[in-house]
């Protein structure tokens, strides 16, 4: 008797401990915020639901050390199942071996179908290898104030950089109205973008070579270019905004003190939360003289430690997210772009005004034509300090426009694109 | 001029330079306070409202509510105290050694005490964290501890040791000469005059751990286990800085700092003093 | 002796092999992309810190860093001992708030700082616009000088906290028939400063000043939240370049080391000199 009920009593907790074995996958996040991390766990809370077993931890460190925690943490290697990667993370966690090839899993997925032009190539961007999967992408574009311009006489957004340099003068008076919403710290993409904007052969692969594979610093039309972007410091934008981030760039948009901002869709999110409904409206880039305006891609995903013991569940929670009902709670909530073609037509938030601006640029790549940055680059971790300590000086004219481009064609002669 | 009418100004001049001084330290908290009631369209406002129509306790609502500060505060509590509570008593220790016995090679240990204050405390990290990591101590509220110990380890030990020389060791010997052994007169005779000297030391320790951000944000994973400092600085994202909950969240972390404090300075002042009078 | 052992197993086991550690990667080459290939190159690192033309900057803003930090610390700290040393009503409470930016944690004070500075949005423009010193606000950040400026006036703030304790507690030690004896000898205030109070408090004031260029040498917290090191470098001290190498440089945690080292060794250079001059009895408190 005694034995039949310790055997049953074995086979009981051997069976319950195969039936209930939980798995605890670890996930970390690098852009996160109370809001973000909020969205992310109502999106984990309807997985494990669906998978009783399985928990998710989200680890959110603060924005500003993410980063280097993720490189610190994976060099280690720390116990991770899934990784926020950004675009700029990802050559570097590349290299040191800690990312899994997600080929295989790329190659099956039912998704992969329905993903947006240039999402592919990004998830490919390092040695031509997917490495991770995008959660959402990130293309800039204009926003602007249309209740502040309008006591100026002025409709509408600006159509051309002749014409938003016109407009943000015309309403500077030095005091308390500005023009241009400049950006001081970590400059990259707001300078190339303007930069750039003045070519019109400028190589879809990469942004810092034409189609002909000159580096663009080396021409003429970066030189105008250049100076075109430090007249919209010196004459468009306070003082101050050479020690500018996003937090004051927003703040001086919200306030009115600067009606014309460029910057990310995840704005969108704030904004929202700051000013009432249509008090900002978005727009397309303006075009450069050459007709042509090059936003930037960035892109951000989800990457799996090559240590990690979870691959494929780590790899079914991927998979979830970016299924269209969740990513697209994600992208609406947390404002990035979502990378599933369908989201954009079932969703009524994406043509919606605060889209406007996206929606047109879209449409026609010939004119807006998306560019991607050589991020796979080794030296693409140190240039955009590099381009931001230039910008200083040249802000503070103690470099001319002509000694700062030679610099950046050096700089990337020297990294060998 | 009369001596009544010098006093008088003199007086007068010492309250202006002291309430001048008092508006100086204040304005920076009472901005952060205004800050903190205020709702968020009306912080980042041109022209600068010092007030706001429409004031409210939303962010700290906020904080403890959805940003879920009850919890980081129990960390840093647990943490602060444990690690401030044992690292005075270590100070107790070594600094009593270094006072009381004579022994060839002090001067060289109270060069290298002086030296590791030289470190910089971003040198230490990585280091720090792959020690911790392969022990499998990271995201581990004792690991943190432990750090926090070592840190204040130093300086501690300096300054207990500044105390026990102040004291004068005619009363311990006399205690020895009557029968009790070290550990005894250490506790019973000299700890009771060390005590505000300990408080400065406690003290001393609790603000400088209760604040550590960068180990703690780089040790702490869970967010069952964060710290006050590392939640702070999770209000500070790619989208900006949530400066009504950032303020309600600075204001909030000063409290547990000024009650200590303010009990401790009491003793500091006072304990300070002790023994300089021999001098 | 076994009383050591606490103490100096902590500082041993988390301090030493820790610093030990830093000191060997500062010879390799560990950043991002070279983990798996670690190995040593010499001196390339500290060649490459040296020889990086910003050098002689950011050792010049080290030193303007630390000689007014500490010496307004001290100066204002001392005056406002010298003020607080007669008990007055509310002493305990203002004593309170007055000492509080002791408490708030370098990065938030950089922080609020940052804003009160504000070209457009910082109450220090706003105020003295309406008070009419001048007429458009003033850009505190996009000026090399008036950066270093206002970060070392906000260190100053938090630093006379710590000097006025210090201070405060060696003055009430000062027996009060000194003076006495020195007042009918005829001395007037300020000679009794200087002939009695001074001497009294000096060994105080030298060690606590030696302690403060160390801390501040190493206190990159408030630099780093209100100006990142610029504009252009302005601001960068030894610390904050070694923040900035790991953010900015693929974590380059050899090349940060490499500046830590350096800093460890200026500090030891000065800490020599320091005694030499001043020659005191060490570490006196």
């Amino acid at each position: 008797m005694k034995k039949i009920l310790f055997t049953t009593v074995l086979l009981c907790i051997l069976l319950s401990s195969v039936l209930f074995s939980s798995t605890t996958l670890r996930m970390i996040q690098v852009f996160s915020s109370p809001e973000r991390t909020k969205i992310i766990e109502n999106i984990i809370d309807k997985f494990e639901a669906a998978n009783p077993g399985v928990t998710v931890e989200l680890i959110s460190p603060p924005y500003e050390t993410a980063v280097s925690k993720v490189n610190i943490m994976m060099s280690n290697e720390e116990p991770l199942d899934i990784v926020e990667v950004s675009d700029w993370l990802l050559s570097g966690l590349v290299s040191m071996g800690s990312l899994e090839n997600m080929e295989r899993y790329i190659t099956h997925s039912e998704q992969a179908k329905y993903w947006v032009d240039g999402v592919v190539e990004a998830a490919r961007t390092v040695d031509d290898t997917a490495y991770i999967m995008p959660n959402a992408i990130y293309v800039k574009t204009l926003f602007y104030r249309p209740d502040i311009l309008e006591k100026y006489n002025i409709v509408g957004a600006p159509r051309s950089m002749g014409e938003m340099m016109a407009i943000c003068q015309y309403i500077t008076n030095g005091k308390d109205q500005y023009g241009f919403t400049y950006r001081g710290i970590d400059p990259v993409n707001f300078m190339d973008l303007v930069l750039c904007s003045f070519f019109d052969d400028i190589d879809p692969a990469c942004m810092y070579k034409t189609a002909s594979g000159k580096i663009i610093f080396e021409d003429s039309r970066a030189l105008e270019g250049l100076k075109f972007y430090l007249d919209l410091y010196h004459k468009t934008s306070p003082k101050d905004s050479i020690s500018w981030g996003f937090d004051e760039q927003v703040n001086s948009f919200v306030s009115g003190l600067t009606p014309i901002l460029i910057q990310d869709p995840d704005t969108t999110a704030l904004l929202n939360y700051l000013l009432t409904n249509g008090v900002y409206k978005t727009a397309p880039l303006p075009v450069g003289p050459g007709g042509k305006v090059y936003p930037t891609f960035g892109f951000g995903g989800w990457g799996i430690p090559s240590y990690s013991k979870n691959k494929d569940m780590a790899w079914k929670f991927i998979e979830f997210f970016n299924l269209p009902e969740n990513a697209a709670y994600f992208c609406k909530q947390y404002g990035a772009l979502p990378v599933d073609s369908r989201i954009y037509d079932q969703d009524p938030y994406f043509s919606s005004e605060v889209f406007a601006g996206w929606a047109e640029m879209f449409a026609d790549p010939e004119t807006y034509q998306i560019t991607a940055y050589p991020i796979d680059n080794e030296v693409w971790g140190e240039w955009f300090r590099f381009q931001g300590d230039i910008q200083e000086r040249l802000l503070m004219n103690r470099m001319t426009p002509e000694k700062a481009l030679q610099e950046f064609t050096q700089f990337w002669k020297d990294a060998g694109i | 001029m009369s001596v009544r009418v010098k006093k008088a100004i003199s007086k007068t001049l010492k309250g202006l330079a002291l309430g001048l001084y008092l508006a100086f330290a204040l304005a920076p908290i009472l901005w952060i306070f205004i800050t903190s009631i205020k709702p968020p369209e009306d912080i980042y406002t041109f022209p600068i409202k010092y007030w706001t129509q429409k004031p409210s306790f939303e962010a700290y609502r906020y904080l403890f509510g959805f940003a879920n500060f009850s919890r980081y505060f129990r960390n840093s509590l647990f943490v602060t105290f444990f690690a401030s509570i044992v690292s005075t008593f270590f100070a107790l220790f070594s600094g009593y050694a270094l006072s009381r016995f004579p022994f060839k090679g002090k001067g060289i240990l109270m060069i290298f005490l002086f030296f590791t204050q030289m470190i910089p405390a971003y040198l230490l990290m990585i280091p720090q964290f792959q020690m911790f990591s392969s022990l499998k101590l990271t995201n581990n509220l004792f690991g943190i501890i432990i750090i926090y110990i070592g840190l204040g380890a130093t300086f501690s030990t300096i300054m207990a040791k500044g105390f026990f020389d102040r004291i004068p060791v005619s009363m311990e010997e006399a205690a020895l000469i009557d029968g009790c052994n070290r550990v005894g007169v250490l506790f019973r005779i000299t700890v009771p005059l060390l005590l505000p000297g300990l408080a400065a030391i406690f003290s001393f320790s609790f603000v400088n751990n209760w604040n550590e951000l960068f180990t703690a944000a780089l040790f702490l994973d869970s967010d069952s286990k964060m710290t006050v400092p590392v939640a702070l600085y999770s209000f500070i994202s790619k989208a900006g800085i949530q400066w009504n909950v950032l303020g309600a969240g600075i204001i909030v972390a000063l409290v547990p700092t000024m009650i200590v404090f303010f009990f401790a300075q009491k003793y500091i002042v006072a304990g300070l003093t002790q023994g300089a009078v021999k001098e | 002796m076994a009383l050591f052992i606490p103490t100096f197993s902590v500082i041993g086991f988390l301090t030493i092999y820790p610093t030990v550690r830093g000191f060997i990667l500062s010879f390799q080459n560990y950043t991002v992309f070279n983990i798996r290939r670690i190995r040593f190159i010499g001196l390339q690192n500290y060649e490459k810190v040296i020889n990086s033309g910003d050098f002689g900057l950011i050792l010049w803003n080290t030193f303007l860093w630390i000689f007014f930090s500490v010496l307004f610390q001290m100066l204002l700290g001392l005056g406002l001992a010298l003020l607080m040393r007669k008990p007055f009503k509310g002493r305990g409470i203002y004593t309170g708030f007055v000492f509080y930016p002791w408490a708030l944690s370098g990065f938030a004070i950089g922080l609020i700082w940052r804003w009160l500075f504000d070209g457009s949005f910082g109450i220090i423009n706003d105020i003295l616009i309406r008070l009419g010193f001048i007429e458009t606000g003033i850009g505190f950040f996009s000026d090399p000088t008036l950066a270093m400026l206002a970060v070392i006036i906000v260190n100053i703030w938090y630093g006379i906290p710590f000097f006025a304790i210090m201070i405060l507690a060696a003055l009430q030690g000062i027996p009060k028939d000194v003076y006495e004896s020195a007042w009918m000898d005829g001395a007037n205030p300020i000679n009794s400063f200087f002939k009695v109070t001074l001497p009294y408090i000096r060994p105080v004031l030298v060690n606590t000043i030696l302690l403060r260029v160390i801390w501040v040498m190493n206190f990159p917290d408030i630099i780093y939240a209100m100006t990142r090191g610029g504009p252009a470098k302005a601001t960068e001290i030894l610390s904050v370049y070694m923040i900035n190498i790991v953010f900015y440089e693929n974590n380059n945690f050899s090349k940060a080391s490499a500046v830590g080292v350096i800093i460890i060794s200026l500090l030891m250079v000065f800490t020599t000199f320091y005694y030499l001059i001043s020659n005191t009895k060490k570490m006196e408190m």
